[in-house]
């Protein structure tokens, strides 16, 4: 792979970049030996400490099962409530009422502000003291408090993405504000939305695991559980449980790449700019950002 | 009680724990930012095991909850016989998964820099060094102002997460008085309040740099 900030190389660079290679693998090398050694000193691969995880018991049943699928419950209807309450923020938002302009700014502005840790205790804590709620109804009422309005400012930044030249036609066809808003606006907003709010979900998944302060029993408190129980194995448990969340995540993450690759194919460089939560699909472009390189290469071959 | 006279009666106790919250997320940024440019340094560099280092570090670090980052630290490292003081642990691990992220933007921000800067560069004979740290990345910082102002907030907000592993922050302090005075909702509110303030004059200060050092493409 040669990128533009180093040219084709000729035999004493690449022999420096050889060297340079074998030097670095050493290096990385090295800390993952020194990473194994520390864990086969302290005694960490003795196996029964993972027999907990391996083994198809009970265990493996009330740990995997259950906590990831409290895991997934949570996200799940924490993202239903999110997307709803987030889109009827963003219409608000973008409405030519001022009044609702300005209530939906605050309520964006000052949830986005808030962390969400917070925002889940107080879910909680907070409503707990008027009426009794579950901790799956506290830690949904926090994610959705929280994402709700970041994917307020992403359908917004999806819909102020289209040109403008959009609703005026649509406008001078004679339809109402929520005719071209149906038909026009956004069919074609969603579309371009899609990728930057798979990453928003991604992310929320992500946030479930913060379950874990108020006691919802997601996948990590269940491994916390299991590892408090002799054998004391709070380092695996962790890991397993890193695991899991690891899984799901990466899944989500990846399908919100490769829609991200498709749009930009299909609707060329046009993107959204500003929002919240963009930064997580800025930086999702990995993959289109290598396809592009790979385009970009491929063009000097062609023309000369 | 309303949250404001809360916040009064409490103040001590919220102006310590939000300072210890305010120093940690900062240090963690910047070394954050160093991180981040080290990691981006390595993904554009073309020495293949720091490519595949760095590519196996970011997506380690963005797809695993922060929550599980700070446990395995905390108590997972001391079973290989490191500890360290709650303080440090947030500020590394903080600074390790911001840095992940930011690693990210700044490698986007080194993709949207023009190609031909890096071959002018390299044709009055500056080294890979050289073309990255004194043309290229000063360019791909500024496109990603505001990306990295994103960030920043999102650190602050995600530093919060170190009171479950006992760091006095704020919000610890706000669960103990919700827990003593029975008044979570004034408590949490009150523990609200800082971040709004803060977050939303560290949201202007960041638009207000864009506006001055970026360029749009």
């Amino acid at each position: 792979m040669s990128s533009v900030l180093t040219e084709d190389l000729g035999p004493r660079g690449r022999q420096r970049v050889q060297i340079a290679n074998w030097i670095s693998l050493v290096v990385v090398l090295a800390i993952a030996a020194f990473v194994i050694y520390r864990i086969a000193v302290t005694g960490n691969f003795a196996p029964e400490l993972y027999e907990q995880f391996i083994s198809l018991d009970e265990g493996w049943v009330q740990f995997v099962i259950a906590g990831l699928g409290n895991t997934i419950r949570a996200a799940l209807i924490a993202m239903v409530f999110a997307t709803a309450i987030g889109f009827f923020f963003a219409l608000a938002r973008i409405a030519r009422n001022p009044v609702s302009r300005a209530l939906a700014r605050v309520y964006i502005d000052v949830f986005r502000s808030i962390p969400l840790l917070l925002l889940i205790l107080f879910g909680f804590f907070g409503i707990q003291q008027f009426v009794n709620i579950s901790q799956l109804t506290g830690l949904v009422i926090g994610l959705t408090l929280y994402n709700s309005a970041v994917l307020a400012e992403i359908f917004r930044a999806g819909i102020l993405s289209l040109s403008k030249g959009q609703s005026e036609a649509a406008s001078s066809l004679g339809m109402t504000y929520w005719q071209s808003m149906q038909l026009v606006i956004l069919p074609q907003a969603v579309r371009r939305m899609i990728p930057a709010i798979v990453a928003q979900l991604a992310t929320l998944t992500k946030d479930t695991s913060l379950g874990f302060v108020i006691g919802y029993e997601e996948a990590l408190r269940r491994a916390g559980a299991l590892a408090q129980a002799p054998p004391s194995n709070q380092l695996q448990a962790f890991v397993f449980a890193g695991i899991l969340y690891f899984i799901v995540i990466f899944a989500l993450a990846r399908i919100a790449r490769r829609l991200e690759v498709r749009s930009r194919r299909r609707y060329g460089a046009a993107r959204m700019e500003g929002g919240a939560g963009l930064e997580d699909i800025d930086a999702l472009g990995e993959e289109a950002d290598e396809e592009e390189l790979a385009e970009r290469e491929m063009e000097p071959a062609v023309s000369g | 009680m309303n949250p404001i006279t809360f916040l009064i009666d409490n103040w001590d106790l919220y102006i310590n724990g939000f300072i210890r919250l305010f120093q940690a997320a900062n240090l963690a940024f910047v070394f954050a930012m160093v991180v981040g440019v080290v990691i981006a340094s390595f993904r554009v560099s073309p020495i293949r095991p720091l490519q595949r280092f760095a590519a196996f570090y970011v997506t380690v670090f963005r797809n695993t909850p922060l929550l599980i980052i700070f446990f395995l630290f905390f108590f997972g490292l001391p079973k290989l016989g490191f500890t360290f003081t709650p303080f440090v642990s947030t500020v590394i691990v903080m600074s390790l998964y911001t840095g992940a992220y930011l690693g990210e933007t700044v490698r986007s921000g080194i993709n949207s820099v023009d190609s031909g800067q890096a071959e002018a560069a390299r044709a009055i004979g500056l080294n890979f060094r050289e073309v990255l740290g004194t043309v290229v990345i000063p360019q791909a910082l500024r496109t990603v102002v505001g990306p990295i102002g994103n960030l920043y907030i999102a650190n602050a907000k995600n530093t919060v997460i170190a009171t479950t592993i006992g760091l006095f922050v704020e919000t610890t302090a706000a669960q103990r008085l919700a827990n003593s005075t029975g008044q979570p909702i004034a408590a949490f509110a009150a523990a609200a309040i800082f971040f709004v303030v803060w977050l939303l004059i560290a949201a202007q200060i960041f638009t207000s740099i864009e506006q001055r050092v970026a360029f749009k493409r």
